[in-house]
């Protein structure tokens, strides 16, 4: 957590010269104007959750309501969003666990092992994720409909415990890890599990933090999955889903405040559990450099 | 990839499939085979509501009609592949080379506040592409906030468009501004290809898929930023120290020792891109349905058109599988090009 | 490395155990009956211990139970469709609701789902579709098509009480297939005070082309960007002057395309000079998203939008002052597109429960259940028989239950989506400048064509 500041302290000040000063001035205008960028239509949907629909209408794009209200959020009264936070929290977890072993488990073997068939098994899955998934809903509900997985945990979990991009993305990551390491390991005598529980994993950690919020993230989000996974038990609606009821049918009248709120309660837990893990993330540097 | 001993290479195999196992169940079951039900579906005419097993096989036909048989479907379908490259070719090296940038700015060892701007650039891909959509359509309109900047930043040369609505393409506008049009250019821009008029192949993107593409690129680029730092974060120190004790500036330094250690991640983070604009639909799906005049119909868009919307699902699902191929190929050029295998 | 490892699985646990701890509790409340639908559960859903997802392939969670059919009486079924304002969920909930507490054998679970397409077509390809389900009219005939519809011919009450454009609206093949629920109508709705301020007479019934035309054209004002009328490049909204006009998209059996007719080049020069001439603009034009924000703006003083505008308007322009009459009437008379949704029964389940399914169809179609339904105001009955006393109630809405009397119904036949695309596309360009009117009817009339022939 230390790997910052310290960092600056480290270095002598008289060594940074006017260019590299410059150099930094300049980037903090950039990233200052791109940060206000990136979050501005952010801030925008916090307010405008909380402004009247009247106002919405009035002027959609200013930044702060005239007459503050909660309208958009009673909304959600009447909705089970405390079970539905659950379903998706649950759901998401279990998931990301499951990827952060099997995916990086098969994304090592694709990287490291060679054993045959294992490139053309590595094109095979990333060839799933090219097939546009609006296609396979179907196919996938009469399988999850073989398998009694309709109306369950075990239905919404399960078919995404490992995933294609997560494969992918340990692979490129393994990939790029130096193969002494692992050398050094099997002359002690090391087994492949072990190595890769005792060596690699360690190492991996930035990329395993960064499998860990998409993975995370993306289960979070899902939306088509889940909703031919949850047929008629809508306490097993992921949030998402649960709130897409609450949009109900376009064309009449939209109600905004309402609209962002319910996808302001969806984005909020994710921008938790990612802020939190900002500083795991973080820590990388000075973690790679102890090798193990 | 020549190693030692023949028991070696046993225990390798056995350990590779081993190490593979879990993720092939899961994928075998839930991707696989619903991909081969695809394939399938793809060669009959089925109709996407009655129960499969009714469907009749048609054998190529579906293709046929999309990319040979003159007609609405064949220029709907190269009118979604021309959109769906246009947008390709603009998001890709866009997003890659900002995020990366981005990451290495970042990455300076004497920046303070990383975590903010780590936070601040991510937020955009928490956000819910539906919420975002919904908020880029109001930043869009006429009087909305995005004409208004541009009008500030022009000194109020820039005239107000609406975006979303607005069909002309980019390269048309600019062949008009140099007095070509189509009806005084050359002959050939009205000759046709693949249902298509070359004019209209040569529109470029129209204003509201320029649009939607400024949209996604600015999301998705706190995403690859992010794959990009955790790379970066990868690369010993002790690399960037020899080369600063060769007297290496920062531009030869990241040309020639960051980008060649990033090739895996360079490749990870393209094919993603690929795999996203190919396939983008979300944003089509909330903002514009594929309008106006069909220069936001994308493939992935068209394939939910005629699967859910048109009874086609047996042609929906012809188009899916072309885009696999496209998207397949493409990455497999672009394997060759970052040569991602190349072994250090 | 390893402490770190822990320290990680051990903030996995805490946060999962913190999520069942609270999940548990939100759970706790029966959402009785506060509204929302809340799906009456046999058996609670089973909460794995966190620690289960460690190894997923664990098979020990006992498969929730199947939503097999209950064969015969004691029958649990489903009524699929999509939600609408939280007002008409909770209605129809009740409606419901008195349907169970008076037939103990047949129990009804509201479930309405979001995208509902997509939802309703797996579960109907995959062999487990709902036992009643909404189809909107544009949609029966691809479901027909694919057999997925029983008719409802013979198995409902007094069916000749419907009104006759709504009764089209679900008959394909010359087979009735279900009841409609309700439905709404394009109306003409005015700005009082733009009428005011212009010091022109309200629109009224005998209203004709010229008289919209002239009105728009004094109740423009381009440089305040204000219009006499928001058009949509939209079929559903042109086909309505198409009608008026005496054209027709195609011949009586779909078997020919004659949306290139003089009629329909009449209405198509109509509409499109509407904008080309500057007395009405599109939503986008007038920074709105669609017709009904525009005209709630009062960036234009006309629209023709149906019933769903007076919600909307009530609930983001409370302060538009507006009234509502019948569309004007063309060179061969009045018309309007009655857009309508009904409830289908599928053709794939057993008997017993078609029967089941056909009864609670009858219910929430029938005077009571349809009385019910409707008396918010939102929804309009359906039934010509309720009409004088949802009349009295909702006076201001006339015009739009009285579209029933001259509405087409919105539906053609399978792949139609074809058309309907091609004519969007055209109105946009023709709006543009970029097609002439002729060019988008020649083009419908071709790609049309091509999909009759199909």
């Amino acid at each position: 957590m230390a790997s910052i500041s310290p960092t600056i302290a480290e270095t002598p000040a008289q060594e940074v010269d006017w260019t590299a000063r410059l150099r930094l001035i300049l980037s903090y205008a950039i990233l200052f104007l791109l940060a206000f960028t990136f979050l501005y239509p952010f801030l925008l949907t916090v307010t405008t959750s909380l402004k009247t629909l009247p106002e919405i209408n009035e002027n959609p794009v200013a930044l702060i309501p005239e007459t503050w209200t909660l309208e958009g959020y009673l909304a959600m009264q009447n909705l089970n969003v405390g079970r539905w936070m659950f379903n998706s929290a649950f759901v998401a977890l279990a998931i990301t666990v499951g990827n952060v072993l099997f995916a990086s488990m098969a994304g090592y073997a694709l990287a490291r092992i060679p054993f045959p068939g294992g490139n053309l098994l590595f094109l095979t899955i990333l060839g799933t994720m090219m097939i546009p998934g609006i296609v396979l809903l179907i196919p996938m509900f009469i399988i999850l409909k073989q398998v009694n997985f309709i109306d369950t945990y075990m239905g919404l979990i399960f078919p995404k415990v490992t995933t294609a991009f997560g494969v992918f993305l340990m692979k490129q990551f393994f990939e790029s890890i130096p193969k002494d390491l692992e050398e050094a390991a099997r002359i002690d005598g090391a087994n492949r599990l072990q190595m890769f529980f005792r060596v690699i994993l360690p190492i991996a950690r930035p990329a395993l933090i960064a499998l860990i919020i998409f993975t995370f993230q993306g289960a979070w989000n899902d939306f088509m999955f889940p909703l031919i996974v949850i047929s008629v038990r809508q306490e097993l609606y992921t949030l998402p889903l649960g709130l897409a009821v609450l949009r109900g049918g376009l064309g009449e009248s939209l109600q905004w405040n309402a609209i962002l709120a319910g996808s302001l309660v969806t984005t909020l837990p994710m921008a938790v559990i990612f802020i939190f893990f900002q500083r795991y993330f973080l820590e990388g540097i000075s973690y790679t450099g102890l090798k193990g | 990839m020549a190693s030692g001993i023949k028991g070696q290479d046993r225990e390798d195999a056995v350990a590779g499939w081993l190490f593979m196992t879990p993720a092939l169940i899961v994928f075998i079951v839930f991707l696989i085979i619903p991909i081969i039900f695809a394939l399938y579906f793809s060669l009959t005419d089925w109709n996407g509501i009655s129960p499969p097993a009714e469907a009749n096989w048609v054998g190529l036909d579906n293709y046929q009609t999309v990319l040979l048989e003159g007609g609405i479907r064949q220029s709907d379908f190269f009118k979604a592949l021309k959109n769906t490259t246009y947008f390709a070719i603009g998001v890709v090296p866009l997003q890659t080379i900002l995020s990366l940038l981005l990451a290495v700015i970042i990455n300076q060892r004497l920046l303070r506040y990383k975590e903010f701007f780590r936070t601040a650039y991510y937020f955009p891909s928490i956000t819910s592409s539906v919420a975002i959509s919904l908020i880029f359509l109001f930043l869009y309109q006429r009087s909305g906030l995005v004409n208004n900047a541009l009008e500030f930043l022009t000194f109020g040369a820039w005239e107000p468009v609406a975006w979303m609505s607005d069909a002309r393409g980019l390269f048309h506008i600019i062949l008009e501004a140099l007095g070509v049009t189509l009806r005084d250019g050359p002959e050939f821009l009205r000759g046709e290809l693949l249902g298509l008029t070359v004019w209209d192949w040569i529109s470029g993107p129209s204003v509201a898929l320029m649009a939607i593409m400024i949209m996604n690129t600015w999301t998705t680029i706190g995403t690859m930023m992010i794959i990009f730092v955790a790379a970066l974060q990868d690369i010993p120190g002790s690399v960037y120290e020899a080369a600063q004790v060769d007297g290496a500036t920062a531009w030869p330094t990241f040309r020639r020792i960051t980008v060649p250690l990033l090739r895996p991640t360079i490749f990870f983070v393209v094919t993603l891109g690929l795999i996203g604009t190919y396939q983008v639909f979300d944003q089509i799906y909330v903002m514009s349905s594929g309008g106006p005049a069909k220069t936001t119909l994308t493939m992935a868009y068209m394939v939910y058109r005629n699967g859910f919307r048109n009874s086609e699902m047996g042609l929906g699902a012809a188009i899916a599988i072309l885009l696999f191929v496209i998207i397949f190929v493409l990455t497999l050029i672009q394997r060759r090009i970052t040569g991602s295998e190349a072994e250090q | 490395m390893t402490r770190k490892w822990y320290k990680l699985l051990a903030f996995f646990l805490v946060l999962t155990m913190a999520l069942v701890a609270c999940g548990g509790q939100e759970e706790e409340p029966p959402a009785g009956a506060d509204g929302e639908q809340d799906v009456p559960t046999e058996a609670p859903p089973v909460e794995e211990e966190p620690e289960a997802e460690e190894e997923p392939p664990a098979e020990e969670e006992p498969p929730a139970e199947e939503e097999e059919p209950a064969e015969g009486t004691g029958a649990e079924l489903q009524l699929m469709g999509w939600s609408s304002s939280e007002a008409e969920n909770t209605r129809l909930q009740a409606v419901i609701d008195d349907f169970n507490a008076a037939n103990g054998n047949i129990q009804v679970n509201l479930n309405l789902v979001p995208d509902y397409d997509t939802r309703l077509q797996t579960s109907l390809a995959g062999g487990a579709p709902p036992d009643v389900f909404y189809i909107d009219s544009f949609r029966l005939p691809d479901l027909v098509d694919a057999g997925a519809v029983e008719p409802a011919e013979g198995r409902i009450e007094d069916p000749d009480d419907f009104y006759e454009s709504l009764r089209d609206a679900f008959t394909y093949n010359g087979t009735f297939y279900c009841p409609p629920k309700d439905f709404s109508t394009l109306g003409l709705q005015y700005n009082t005070d733009m009428f005011d301020a212009a010091g022109l007479e309200y629109p009224n019934e005998d209203w004709t082309w010229d008289d919209l035309r002239s009105a728009a054209e004094q109740l423009t004002n381009e440089e305040e960007g204000v219009y006499g009328m928001v058009l949509s490049a939209d079929f559903a909204r042109w086909i309505a002057f198409l009608y008026q006009a005496g054209g027709e998209v195609a011949n009586e059996d779909f078997t020919e395309m004659t949306i290139n007719s003089p009629e329909a080049q009449e209405a198509m020069d109509f509409y499109v000079n509407m904008v080309l001439d500057g007395f009405a603009a599109q939503p986008a034009d007038l920074d709105s998203g669609w017709a009904g924000e525009a005209f709630g703006r009062e960036r234009a003083a006309m629209s023709m939008e149906g019933n769903w505008i007076v919600p909307a308007l009530a609930d983001g322009f409370p302060d538009v002052n507006y009234g509502v009459t019948q569309l004007p009437a063309g060179p061969a008379g009045e018309a309007t597109m009655a857009f309508t949704v009904c409830y289908g029964v599928p053709a794939d389940i057993p008997d017993e429960r078609k029967e089941a399914a056909f009864e609670v169809v009858n219910y929430l179609t029938g005077a009571e259940g349809m009385k019910a339904w409707t008396d918010l105001g939102l929804a309009m009955p359906t039934r010509q028989s309720l009409r004088d006393q949802w009349l009295e109630q909702f006076p201001d809405l006339q015009p739009f239950l009285d579209g029933a009397e001259h509405a087409r119904a919105w539906q053609f036949v399978t792949g139609f989506q074809d058309v309907l695309d091609t004519v969007n596309n055209g109105l946009q360009q023709a709006f543009a400048g970029t097609m002439t009117s002729e060019q988008v009817l020649e083009q419908a009339q071709e790609v049309g064509t091509e999909v009759l022939n199909r």
